[in-house]
């Protein structure tokens, strides 16, 4: 009774290896045991889409959404294929549709947001990822998201705001008896401070920076000048402890070698 | 007369023969009536897209509204998604049927004329059924064979007018009320067993007698499965004047972070 999440795996599996045999000799063994059943109807779906061409999957969903619009898994999979063909505004419709009607889809937000990311519309991403931020605000990966998007926009207050806000939620005051200031940043806090740096430093040298689309207010003089202070200081604490070498002096030559640090893990 | 003081000798028969059997059939026909429950329940049916959003566009509400005091967007964000939700939720297009058309007010639905409230209500009374039918039986068994002899005396003392019906059948003024005939018995049972109904079947047990009579008088009147009956409509206002109140108390959890940061890291602010 166990083993049908088992027979699952392995079709799946054997499409990635592309050893439709192998999958379709499990989709059978399925369809015996649970005929009719939604999530197997989605698992005939993937080998189509992969073994056959995309478009006669497309075909596959269309038909079954008509007797049974509620299957959100088929849905989902569907928006999935019309992005894979290139469809991208039939996607995002669908997407849409999908997302109003299964709103705690957060798979689904990112993968829209991804949608818009990848056409360069990062005002419209942000507004996707806003959504992921409400279903899940205490995970600290879309808060980073977030800002990363954000300072695409560009919205350089609102990517600075958003960068600390993810520091914060990583750091606990005195965890074990250890200040956050003694701790060494490593990858998601590394990240976030990098992003800080980066916007600190866009905001100092670049008067036009503080135009904010969402109308975030821009930190003081002496709050930014603090927070770049202390950005820097974490950023060469981590050069330091990585690399055993002396930081280089110099914003953008500290900035260079730590995108190589972070792109390395 | 001498009152609690004497004590009536039963014979050790009608124990074996009467206490027990009664006992056993009613825990039988429990059972019986938890499994026929089950097979007779239809599985929930399948609901379009447009029910399905209809029922969860409340739930995109509170998400928004759980986390308003310590919201993780920005306020613009925030006010543009509180309003687009505002807007659509008055206008109607979250409803099944689309939005209202302009001359006529929205109705609440119709329980008699609605058809999945139909096939709530039918499924509500073929529950009801199920429990009484078998009742009904088991009472008239027990009237039939097992009356007029007194068959326990119960543990705790009571008034005089639980006699007439404790005591049915038979004719004495003066006798203890604690002592009683089967009918009683099979009163005790029917509401006792469920204890034991929870250890045999588990929680979810259909051969519950207390749910089957706190449901009656109410599954008519606010059936709340699928949510048929429900005016989506009204719960749709009341969700509106909940966002503009949400709205008044909403704070961003990144306000003052830059402050918060600095001294968490000993700056001077």
């Amino acid at each position: 009774d166990l083993g049908w999440d088992a027979v699952e795996k392995t079709l799946l599996a054997a499409v990635d290896e592309r050893d439709y045999q192998l999958a379709e000799h499990a989709l059978r063994i399925l369809v015996d045991k649970f005929p009719g059943s939604p999530r197997v109807e989605v698992l005939s779906g993937i080998i189509l889409e992969n073994k056959e061409t995309p478009t006669k999957a497309l075909a596959y969903y269309n038909e079954l959404l008509k007797e049974d619009s509620s299957n959100a898994a088929l849905w989902r999979r569907k928006a999935g294929i019309l992005r894979k063909l290139g469809k991208v505004d039939e996607a995002v419709n669908e997407l849409c549709a999908l997302l109003d009607t299964f709103y705690t889809e957060i798979e689904g937000w990112i993968e829209l947001g991804d949608i818009y990311l990848s056409c360069h519309r990062y005002e419209f991403a942000l507004q996707a990822l806003s959504h992921v931020l409400l279903l899940a605000p205490q995970n600290p990966f879309h808060m980073l998201h977030f800002a990363e998007t954000a300072y695409l926009v560009p919205d350089v207050p609102l990517a600075l705001k958003v960068y600390l806000q993810a520091v914060d939620m990583t750091d606990d005051d005195d965890q074990d008896g250890v200040t956050p200031m003694d701790t060494v940043p490593s990858k998601l806090v590394l990240r976030a401070w990098f992003g800080v740096k980066l916007c600190t430093n866009k905001l100092i040298t670049e008067p036009k920076a503080i135009n904010s689309p969402s109308q975030t207010s821009p930190p003081k003089t002496n709050v930014l000048a603090s927070l770049d202070d202390l950005a820097t200081e974490r950023l060469r604490t981590a050069y330091l402890e990585t690399t055993r070498e002396s930081p280089p002096q110099g914003d953008t030559a500290l900035l260079k070698e730590l995108a190589k640090i972070l792109q390395q893990v | 007369m001498a009152g609690s003081a004497v004590s009536l000798y039963l014979d050790p028969q009608i124990r074996d023969w009467v206490l027990f059997p009664i006992t056993l059939v009613m825990i039988l026909v429990g059972v019986l009536r938890h499994y026929v429950m089950r097979l007779l329940q239809s599985p929930p049916k399948k609901q379009p897209k447009e029910a399905i959003r209809e029922q969860r566009a409340l739930v995109q509400a509170q998400i928004l509204r759980a986390t308003a005091a310590n919201s993780p967007i920005p306020p613009t964000f925030y006010r543009s998604i509180s309003q687009g939700l505002s807007k659509g939720l008055g206008d109607g297009s979250y409803l099944k049927e689309g939005p209202s058309k302009k001359d006529e007010a929205p109705t609440p639905p119709n329980p008699l004329t609605d058809p999945n409230a139909m096939d709530g209500m039918m499924s509500g009374m073929k529950t009801q059924m199920v429990m009484m039918v078998p009742q009904m039986i088991i009472m008239g068994w027990i009237n039939f064979f097992f009356q007029g002899f007194v068959l326990i005396k119960l543990p705790f003392p009571l008034t005089l007018g639980f006699k007439s019906m404790l005591q049915r059948g038979i004719e004495t003024q003066d006798m203890d009320v604690r002592w009683v005939s089967s009918l009683s018995w099979y009163f005790l049972n029917f509401f006792g067993l469920n204890g034991l109904y929870r250890i045999i079947l588990g929680s979810d047990n259909a051969a519950d007698a207390t749910q089957t009579m706190m449901a009656s008088p109410f599954s008519a009147a606010t059936s709340s499965q699928p949510g048929q009956p429900q005016d989506f409509n009204k719960l749709f206002k009341a969700e509106q004047d909940n966002l503009e109140f949400s709205e008044g108390l909403y704070n961003w959890v990144a306000q003052d972070v830059e402050t918060r940061i600095l001294r968490k890291y000993g700056r001077k602010v």
